[in-house]
């Protein structure tokens, strides 16, 4: 595992392989695009913390994604939700924008800003779709009410998206680079419906 | 964190691992084991499933080898498999700008019929052929030469021919196809019209005196290929250079006269050849539109034209559909 030297940015090996061989399948250009994008979300989540006056502890990028932690635990339910939706509102805003200025140009680089908001807004944590869900419904309905609603969504959501993804590898043929994605869900699944449970 | 925190710390640690190997030896002397910490029972399942995998591999292989090389292939095929994430990419962007329903279908493309996909977004990215006058003037000796044919057979090619004619313009890429299916054509030759991936220009704006094809050879008097289109201009006329390259040949035959090569991105080249002069040295760069020639009588022609060729990968490509006359 690659670690800078503040400790802040760790990037596994998993990931690294996982890269390298989306790259050497689909081409370097959308491996290109995709990783901008990500750098556009993430982007989004430490503008939106820098914002609040927090700061970002650490960035964990691994195969199933990039999480980034603060170690600021004053933030507030609806700060914290902004933070969270603050990474798929950039990727939407940087979509639209090079819809609208690229003129066919960068079509690819909105799409892909595109697909990483919607696949992030996935009611699954710890896609940012999913922590929003439990924020969200912990701001309104307490902390175990946000516990549980997160449980069965993301484990419901986690079983269709790996079982939606496990269907396209079939029904296409390949794209078994999407194999830790459908891998991922299912871990996911698990974890939400038979992890540590906090609040039950 | 402070020193005498760093100490406090340092001095616990210790103090724990002494424990934890007392307990050890305790242990291994009374014959008991210890459970293993999670992080060592993680690793220890980890290196368990992979060598099972791998010996159960081995054993399949070994004992099962026609099966084995049949999963092989399959799993081959399918690594070598994939969508078309870039055309899916470029479809949701499209989709944003607002065509949304051609998007939809583009995407679906894109994702179970990504060979096609790959064909349509190439077209989409590059203009298509434009209706040039070369191009017309293609139409018409076709016309006048299938007018004059008066088998069966060639009745029914002209009739295909009038049907043709009457098509879009994005259907006059098959039109050589159309001239030439009666023929046996040279190996090195292809009828395709290429999509051309560069920026490029017709070398001399000049009335089409000879197409690419067969035709009767104005000095040798026999039917022969004629592997490019001759464009009849003044000597004199400057030469431009079709795209951005580099100066492969510069020399003088017999027949091609003074001639030039040029080599263009894509294993395409150029060849301009009977040039009264040829301007530029072999290994130049030369740019798009930049002057390399002038035209001229030189080897074997009857009178002045640029014979203008184009290759891909070694084979003859018809130029005609990348050149315009005047």
């Amino acid at each position: 595992m690659f670690q800078r030297a503040e400790g802040r940015i760790r990037v596994s090996f998993g990931f690294c392989l996982l890269t390298a061989w989306f790259g050497l399948v689909n081409g370097w250009r959308p491996l290109g695009n995709l990783l901008g994008a990500a750098a556009v979300h993430e982007l989004g989540h430490c503008l939106a913390l820098r914002c609040l006056g927090t700061a970002w502890k650490s960035l964990r990028i691994g195969v199933f994604g990039a999480v980034l932690e603060t170690n600021d635990s004053r933030l507030s339910y609806g700060g914290e939700l902004i933070c969270v939706l603050a990474g798929p509102a950039a990727n939407l805003l940087c979509a639209a924008v090079c819809a609208a200025v690229g003129r066919g140009r960068w079509d690819a680089a909105a799409g892909a800003n595109l697909v990483l908001c919607i696949f992030n807004l996935l009611p699954l944590r710890p896609l940012d779709g999913g922590r929003a869900l439990h924020l969200a419904v912990s701001w309104l309905a307490g902390p175990a009410a946000g516990e549980v609603t997160a449980r069965w969504a993301g484990g419901a959501t986690g079983v269709l998206l790996g079982t939606a993804v496990v269907w396209l590898m079939g029904r296409s043929g390949g794209s078994l680079w999407l194999l830790p994605v459908a891998v991922g869900a299912y871990f996911q699944t698990v974890d939400e419906i038979f992890g540590k449970q906090a609040f039950l | 964190m402070t020193s005498r925190q760093t100490g406090k710390r340092i001095s616990s640690v210790a103090a724990e691992q002494r424990r934890r190997n007392a307990r050890r030896k305790g242990a291994r002397q009374t014959g008991k084991n210890e459970p293993l910490p999670l992080g060592e029972r993680r690793q220890l399942i980890r290196l368990v499933a992979c060598g099972s995998i791998f010996v159960l591999l081995v054993a399949a292989k070994l004992a099962l080898p026609a099966q084995m090389e049949r999963f092989n292939e399959k799993l081959s095929a399918a690594l070598s498999s994939n969508m078309d994430v870039q055309a899916v990419f470029s479809a949701l962007g499209r989709g944003l700008s607002g065509d949304a329903d051609s998007a939809a279908e583009e995407v679906y493309q894109a994702v179970f019929h990504p060979a096609e996909a790959r064909e349509t977004a190439a077209q989409a990215a590059l203009p298509m052929p434009q209706e040039t006058p070369a191009m017309d003037a293609l139409r018409e000796q076709r016309e006048k030469a299938l007018v004059s044919e008066t088998t069966e057979e060639q009745a029914l090619t002209e009739a295909q021919a009038g049907e043709q004619t009457s098509q879009s313009p994005t259907e006059v890429s098959t039109l050589a196809y159309v001239l030439y299916s009666d023929k046996n054509l040279p190996e090195d030759v292809s009828l395709e019209q290429a999509i051309l991936d560069f920026d490029y220009c017709t070398p001399v704006s000049a009335p089409l005196s000879s197409t690419f094809g067969y035709r009767e050879h104005p000095v040798e008097g026999e039917e022969r290929f004629h592997y490019g289109v001759d464009l009849a201009a003044d000597t004199g006329t400057a030469v431009a250079c079709f795209a951005d390259g580099t100066v492969t040949a510069v020399g003088e035959s017999s027949s091609y006269g003074k001639y030039c090569m040029v080599r263009h991105s894509g294993g395409y080249d150029t060849l301009y050849a009977h040039c009264s002069r040829v301007t530029v040295s072999s290994g130049a760069a030369v740019s798009k539109g930049e002057k390399i020639a002038e035209v001229g009588e030189t080897g074997m022609a009857t009178g002045p034209h640029l014979h203008f060729e184009l290759h891909r990968n070694g084979v003859y490509l018809n130029p005609i559909y990348y050149v315009s006359t005047s």
